[in-house]
């Protein structure tokens, strides 16, 4: 289970996030939709350690990754984070000089369990292998963006975080990142994701909608105007 | 700690895979810098420069005195460097000084060389063109530094016989005029005793060849920097910040780039040294080993072909701080078009102020002073001593320096790279 409590951010004297809060469950995905700039991307970055929140509570699986209880001074645990959650930002952290397999190869220290992911492993799933000796910089972005999946999914963390993981795709891909997306889900992983996809909508059990760094939760069958409408 | 050697290892994959890419653009480079320096060893090579202006001489009584006199003239150092002389008619003359193809039209008087003996100092006129050029403003200058040390000659005469008269000395007197005129044709015809020896190193201990040859070497390093972009750039934050999630730290990170810069530029030194052995091998064998040319001026003290420890030390130290260098100005940069321009001004400038393109001494002496402190000025320094030697001590403040800015440079690049969390 996931508890965010009460995360404000702050880059300098500009509010980004007023007192975020929600909890999710195992098997479940949650959607977070809004404006750009509306500080969505700040709290995955929290989420994913990679940005400090100013005060709150964040718990992973009883596990706490950010907390200022007690000392009232923001304190992590990383190794909480990068254990508990797999995290796919917008841009893609690749190396375009070298290839697909050596690309993975940074975040999957184990040579066999990299192998055995390619051949019958969630990297199978994203149909990786099929171009695992090609270079990165000669990928589409719906490969690259599958081997940002692969990556984030090192070492099988429970919880996924994804930044607008569709766009820019070809419907092709959005379509082949929906079904990877049902199968985790089905083994009990728990998706956070940020999105202006009505297709990723359609996984999400839960839909917040982030205005002005405040989190709402609304209908999760709200499509279209009536969606944008309360942006 | 495996994950950071991962990091490492990818790194290190990844130099190895632009490594050839780079290498050609070092080629390039190269043959670049080769044909401005084979230009410029050929420029040091060339003879001096001919006479370039023409002067015009009417000789009114031909003799042989007079022919004598004109002959030493005209072939006087400070003379014949400068212009030829033309025999022509008075007519003649001055129709070519009108025309503009004479400099000056210089007049010899009838009886001139015994006039010059006996004191009756007949007039030479020299006339000049109204707009007078650069040759004929050079010879005015010249005639006027002769008129003026024969004038100290005559002086001298006058007051060595006005003595002699008035102390009774008139039996000593040709003994005196003779020791004048040979006092006075000394210096005439040894023009250098004239001045004091002073030697200027311009270079420190290296000769030109080497000096110009080790900025030559540090030139080549630093702007191949521009080429080893992919390994020193910036990497996208991103990237940089999946790495912390997962336990890679931004020193981590700097250090292992960095590394690889090494490695990079380690590969492009090596190359360099292999090329400079061959050609010096070629010009001892082209020239026989001459001492005079330009390969036998760097291996002035026989020690270039002995890579000894401490050579391999001061090598390893210049790669060192020249990855520094390029490392810091492409973290400052951040883009790929800004740090190669930014690599190529820097490098440029920087070896210019330690004098590595004209000599520091015709700097202005605030420059000069900046120059001295210049990391480019230690990194001349050590090459000088790998080229040379045994003659070029590379001391305790150069190798100190060098470690220095190594040290300050990454960790300059550091707190750049890790305030950027664009």
């Amino acid at each position: 289970m996931i508890t965010v409590a009460d995360i404000t951010s702050a880059y300098g004297r500009k509010q980004i996030l007023h007192g975020i809060s929600f909890t999710a469950e195992r098997g479940e995905c949650i959607g977070i939709v809004g404006a750009n700039g509306c500080g969505k991307s700040t709290l995955l970055s929290i989420m994913a350690g990679t940005l400090k929140p100013k005060s709150g509570q964040l718990l992973y699986y009883g596990r706490t990754a950010w907390s200022d209880a007690g000392s009232g001074r923001m304190r992590g645990d990383k190794q909480v984070i990068r254990s508990m959650t797999g995290y796919v930002p917008q841009e893609n952290p690749l190396i375009p000089e070298l290839s697909v397999y050596d690309n993975l190869r940074l975040w999957y220290p184990n040579k066999k369990q990299l192998r055995q992911e390619l051949e019958q492993g969630f990297l199978s799933l994203l149909g990786i292998g099929e171009f695992s000796s090609k270079q990165v910089c000669r990928l589409s972005g719906g490969m690259k963006k599958r081997v940002s999946i692969g990556i984030a999914m090192a070492g099988m963390p429970p919880v996924l975080l994804m930044d607008e993981p569709s766009a820019a795709l070809d419907l092709i891909c959005k379509e082949d990142i929906r079904r990877y997306l049902l199968v985790y889900l089905e083994r009990k992983g728990t998706v956070v994701l940020t999105t202006h996809e009505e297709s990723e909508l359609s996984l999400c059990s839960k839909l917040y909608i982030m205005k002005d760094g405040r989190l709402y939760e609304t209908d999760s069958r709200l499509r279209g105007d009536a969606l944008t409408g309360r942006m | 700690m495996k994950q950071k050697l991962q990091y490492l290892y990818i790194e290190i994959k990844k130099t190895f895979r632009i490594l050839p890419r780079m290498l050609l653009q070092a080629v390039l480079l190269l043959l670049l810098t080769g044909m401005i320096a084979l230009g410029g060893v050929k420029s040091m090579e060339r003879e001096p420069l001919t006479p370039g202006a023409d002067i015009a001489v009417v000789v009114r009584e031909d003799n042989m005195l007079t022919r004598m006199a004109l002959n030493y003239v005209e072939n006087m150092e400070s003379v014949s460097r400068l212009c030829r002389f033309r025999q022509t008619t008075e007519e003649e003359g001055f129709r070519l000084l009108d025309k503009g193809e004479v400099a000056a039209l210089i007049l010899l008087p009838e009886q001139l060389v015994e006039g010059i003996m006996d004191g009756a100092n007949p007039t030479v006129d020299i006339y000049f063109p109204k707009h007078a050029g650069l040759e004929a403003m050079l010879f005015r200058e010249l005639t006027e530094a002769g008129e003026g040390m024969l004038r100290v000659a005559q002086a001298q005469i006058y007051g060595a016989d006005d003595t002699a008269q008035a102390y009774d000395l008139t039996k000593q007197l040709s003994v005196m005029e003779a020791e004048i005129d040979s006092y006075n044709l000394a210096f005439a015809l040894d023009r250098l005793a004239l001045y004091d020896e002073e030697t200027v190193a311009v270079f420190g201990s290296m000769n030109v060849m080497q000096f110009y040859l080790a900025s030559g070497m540090v030139l080549f390093l630093l702007l191949a920097g521009m080429a080893m972009y992919p390994v020193l750039q910036r990497e996208p934050s991103v990237f940089r910040r999946q790495l912390e999630r997962q336990g890679t730290g931004k020193g981590w990170q700097c250090f292992c780039q960095w590394l690889c810069g090494v490695l990079c530029m380690g590969v492009l030194f090596g190359l360099l040294w292999v090329v400079m052995a061959l050609a010096v091998k070629f010009f001892l064998l082209a020239s026989e080993g001459m001492p005079d040319t330009a390969a036998g001026q760097l291996m002035a003290d026989n020690a270039f072909w002995y890579p000894a420890g401490v050579k391999m030390g001061i090598a390893a130290l210049i790669v060192m701080a020249s990855t520094a260098f390029v490392y810091l100005l492409h973290s400052l940069a951040g883009s790929r078009t800004g740090g190669i321009l930014l690599v190529f001004v820097c490098s440029v400038a920087m070896v210019y102020l330690s004098g590595g393109i004209v000599p520091s001494v015709f700097l202005p002496e605030t420059m000069q002073k900046l120059g001295e402190r210049m990391p480019t000025a230690y990194l001349i320094q050590a090459a000088g001593g790998i080229l040379a030697g045994s003659g070029i001590a590379v001391g305790g403040e150069d190798v100190a320096a060098l470690c220095f800015y190594t040290v300050v440079f990454v960790g300059v690049s550091y707190f750049v790279r890790g305030r950027d969390r664009a």
